[in-house]
């Protein structure tokens, strides 16, 4: 098959760290190329590089036979590359329709902006994908998942070539996947081609025809994925022969400490649980089953509407800082949004829950602060240089390790983890399932809110599966798989 | 290598702190400008601006101001509440003759100003610039429509302001002696009122870096969704910076009793709450919040202060036209406190593509 995009010999230092050292990367029309590599491996520096936001030190691209050695954004732009990032840029604010056509308005006779012709041009391009989105309504109503299809419309409709996709499928549910795979297919058949940035295996062995991997700013394989399985892709990722241990190990279990009584908020009722000291629980459902309503409600987050929560036999009621108290705490779900605190240092956004708690001693003692910080990073194996630097600093793995921290610094007994793993590499993964599993070890209760059932099967005693605000089934660990958790999950038993 | 580690050393410095290289510089046009007067720059032209109001009077406010911007708001009213107030203070004085009474009313009006700007905001949810905006056209004209009513016996004068009584017991001490008054520190002479501010300097910057209280007040301003999840009552924050501001614009009503001696509600404080931005800015501190040091006040309000002196020492431009060099110099300072980086880094991609060419 014909390359349509050859990147050669590219290599790229930030001062003194060499992000990529002479690296390889080629695409096929018509393929949907996998990118892989933990997190600082590389591949956003080499997309940024390939759309022109980053200029390489050396090394040259040649796609559809035109060499670039130092593009602009616009200049790959025009080439026909367009890249859907993580973050979702559509406008809230604007219907989707005028999202499709920002910066490339379809004018009148007046000069004024044709909403008719564009809003029937918006169906035509959905219509031919198979997209089931009404271009009249605002963006601000969309689902997350509706918005990151918005995206890559957008990107179709703008006549790219090649589309970088990245990480697409952290906000999709599972049916949403699929549906997103099939147009993908759809479209590489058209002759479009896909990068496809990704942690999770499954998809990449649904949609991926090639990959090719990287490490540490360094090319290390590629290949076709028919060819390969994931330990192989894993091991190449992760450098060291990596196993996909089975960390979960039967453990003797405490008693009660959490206790859930016709307990009632926002998309979920009347829910009866009990969770025993040292238990390890998962909870799981689709989109809008309640169970991450329920976590927030555990915590303070969202308004207690019905029953009562009970902490080591006493009732908790208020907002965070009593449950913070009652030594419960919760890592949320969207690392960036609801975790990290941009401006503040590393030492700084690992303190902030225990400063609320000791908030009756107002002056901080900074040595004693450091020393608990070291102890938190050696335990958790945090990979940071000095505590005083941004936390932006650090890869999203070792973010979320610092957030671990800041919560297991409170003393806390109960940790509720809202997606502990999303957006974060695998080696990162199976380090946070190790911990999780030691965390209960030593008697810390921890539940997760998850859509990953692998994620599920590795850590979780047992498993209370989510179905429209009510509690479906509760899985013990053995009984644990994707086909029952989906079946239990989407109402079909 | 010594001359590379010297230059990296200074190019940290002018990072953390642009804002002392921007007053020194300011000070240095400052003493050109005098010179091109005919005369010389002494300590006496330095301890005008430690002693003006803009320094002591705006810079205190400030303070409060650089933790409200720092948590993501903003504060429209401190020039009417410190009218407000130090109105209040004025009369307490007055009427009681009591150096006690008239702290603790200037405390408790301001504190009160600040507790309704703070709870509209806090609790309310209201944007802070429209509660402010607001409030700023409240507690000007509650003044205003007392002067004209109030006896004279009790505001102290009969036009139309506030003044303190000379004739009470204590107007020496508070207007003579400390309002006015100097500390000769061997050749030197620095004003009273100086060492209030940068008393509250210190006080600020101590409770900027090392409180937790301190903290919270960044992580608010720079993800209140992460503060508020990691357990931190952001409504508390945002509106005790409010409180906190009413008390200092307390702090600041007294120094203007002192100083002044008196207060007209129709004009006194005009713009005190643009001023004070100014100097925050100058400072170096981010109006988008989450950033800067509270040292950087007390240099912001220094240079806000030269910026002014400057202007008036140009004998050729008219009192009218002094507002328009005021902004001018602003927006160029702080387009180069904000572009400068920028810029810098645009120079380097562009080289380093010229550079990746000329290889081919």
């Amino acid at each position: 098959m014909a390359k349509i995009l050859e990147m050669k010999h590219i290599s790229k230092a930030f001062g003194g760290s060499k992000a990529l050292s002479d690296v390889h990367f080629d695409m096929e029309e018509g393929e949907v190329h996998a990118l892989l590599g933990e997190n600082g491996a590389g591949k956003s520096t080499l997309m940024n590089i390939l759309t022109g936001v980053l200029t390489a030190d050396s090394g040259k691209i040649v796609f559809l036979g035109k060499e670039y050695s130092a593009p602009t954004i616009k200049e790959m732009e025009k080439a026909g590359i367009a890249f859907v990032h993580q973050e979702l840029n559509v406008i809230n604010d604007l219907t989707v329709a005028d999202n499709i056509f920002l910066t490339k308005e379809i004018k009148n006779k007046f000069g004024l902006i044709d909403d008719k012709e564009q809003v029937r041009k918006t169906r035509e391009l959905f219509e031919s994908l198979g997209v089931d989105m009404n271009p009249n309504q605002m963006v601000s109503e969309l689902k997350t998942s509706e918005k990151q299809l918005l995206e890559i419309c957008k990107a179709l409709y703008s006549d790219a070539k090649l589309l970088i996709l990245d990480e697409p499928t952290t906000a999709l549910s599972t049916d949403e996947v699929e549906h997103l795979f099939s147009i993908l297919r759809k479209l590489k058949s058209e002759g479009k081609s896909f990068i496809f940035i990704s942690h999770k295996m499954p998809e990449i062995f649904a949609i991926a025809d090639r990959y090719t991997v990287f490490r540490n700013g360094q090319y290390i394989s590629s290949g076709y994925i028919k060819d390969v399985d994931a330990q192989k892709l894993t091991s190449d990722m992760v450098g060291v022969n990596y196993v996909d241990a089975d960390y979960y190990e039967e453990r003797p279990l405490g008693e009660e400490i959490l206790k859930l009584h016709n307990f009632s908020g926002h998309g979920f009722s009347k829910i009866n649980l009990s969770v025993r000291r040292g238990e390890i629980l998962a909870f799981t459902g689709l989109a809008g089953s309640g169970a991450s309503e329920l976590m927030q409600t555990m915590f303070g987050v969202l308004p207690i509407e019905g029953g009562y929560i009970e902490v080591n036999n006493q009732r908790v009621t208020g907002k965070i800082g009593s449950f913070m108290k009652h030594k419960i705490s919760m890592l949320p779900a969207n690392r960036k949004e609801n975790s990290v605190i941009p401006d503040l240092s590393i030492l700084e956004n690992f303190c902030t829950a225990e400063h609320v708690l000791s908030k009756k001693r107002q002056l901080i003692n900074f040595k004693k602060e450091e020393e608990k910080y070291q102890y938190q990073k050696d335990k958790l194996k945090i990979k940071a240089p000095e505590s005083s630097l941004g936390i932006a600093s650090l890869s999203g793995g070792n973010q979320q390790k610092v957030f671990l921290a800041r919560w297991l610094n409170t003393g806390a007994e109960v940790l509720l983890f809202d997606n502990p793993t999303q957006g974060v590499d695998v080696g990162a993964k199976s380090e946070i399932y190790r911990l999780i599993l030691e965390f209960a070890k030593q008697g810390q209760t921890v539940i997760i809110n998850t859509l990953e059932i692998p994620e599920v099967q590795k850590v979780a005693d047992r498993c209370v599966v989510f179905y429209e605000g009510q509690i479906a089934t509760i899985l013990d660990h053995k009984d644990v798989n994707e086909q029952v958790v989906m079946a239990y999950s989407t109402g079909a038993r | 290598m010594d001359g590379k580690k010297l230059k990296s050393s200074v190019g940290r410095m002018w990072s953390h702190y642009s804002f002392i290289f921007v007053m020194f510089i300011i000070m240095i046009v400052y003493a050109i400008a005098i010179s091109a007067n005919g005369n010389t720059f002494k300590w006496s032209h330095i301890a005008a601006i430690l002693g003006s109001q803009n320094t002591c009077i705006v810079g205190t406010m400030a303070l409060g101001m650089a933790l409200v911007i720092i948590t993501g708001q903003i504060d429209l009213s401190i020039g009417s509440s410190l009218v407000l107030t130090t109105s209040a203070t004025i009369v307490a004085f007055n009427m009681t003759d009591s150096i006690l009474v008239m702290v603790l009313v200037a405390l408790l009006v301001v504190g009160a100003c600040g507790l309704i700007n703070g709870l509209l905001v806090g609790l309310a949810k209201m944007p802070p610039f429209i509660v402010t905006l607001g409030t700023m056209l409240i507690y000007r004209s509650l003044t205003l429509s007392v002067v004209r009513t109030i006896d004279s016996s009790i505001s102290g004068s009969n036009s139309s302001q506030f003044a303190m009584l000379r004739q009470n017991s204590k107007y020496n001490f508070l207007r003579m002696q400390f309002g006015t008054g100097k500390l000769q520190l061997g050749g030197f002479s620095v004003p009273y009122i100086t060492f209030v501010f940068l008393l509250m300097v210190i006080l600020f910057v101590i409770i900027s870096k090392k409180t937790k209280f301190g903290k919270s007040v960044y992580a608010v301003g720079s993800n209140e969704k992460s503060a508020h999840l990691s357990g931190i009552n952001t409504t508390f924050v945002k509106i005790a910076v409010f409180v906190i501001t009413g008390i200092l614009v307390g702090v600041a009503s007294i120094l203007q009793a002192c100083k002044i001696g008196n207060i007209t509600p129709a004009s006194s404080g005009q713009s005190y709450e643009m001023y004070a931005i100014a100097a925050v800015v100058l400072g170096g501190i981010s109006m988008s919040g989450g950033r800067g040091k509270l040292l950087g006040v007390l240099f912001g309000a220094l240079s806000y202060t030269t910026i002014n002196f400057i202007i008036v020492s140009i004998p050729s431009l008219s009192v009218d036209i002094q507002d328009t060099f005021q902004g001018l110099v602003l927006i160029v300072v702080i387009l180069i406190q904000t572009a400068g980086p920028v810029i810098k880094e645009s120079i380097k991609t562009a080289k380093r593509r010229r550079l990746s060419l000329s290889e081919e």
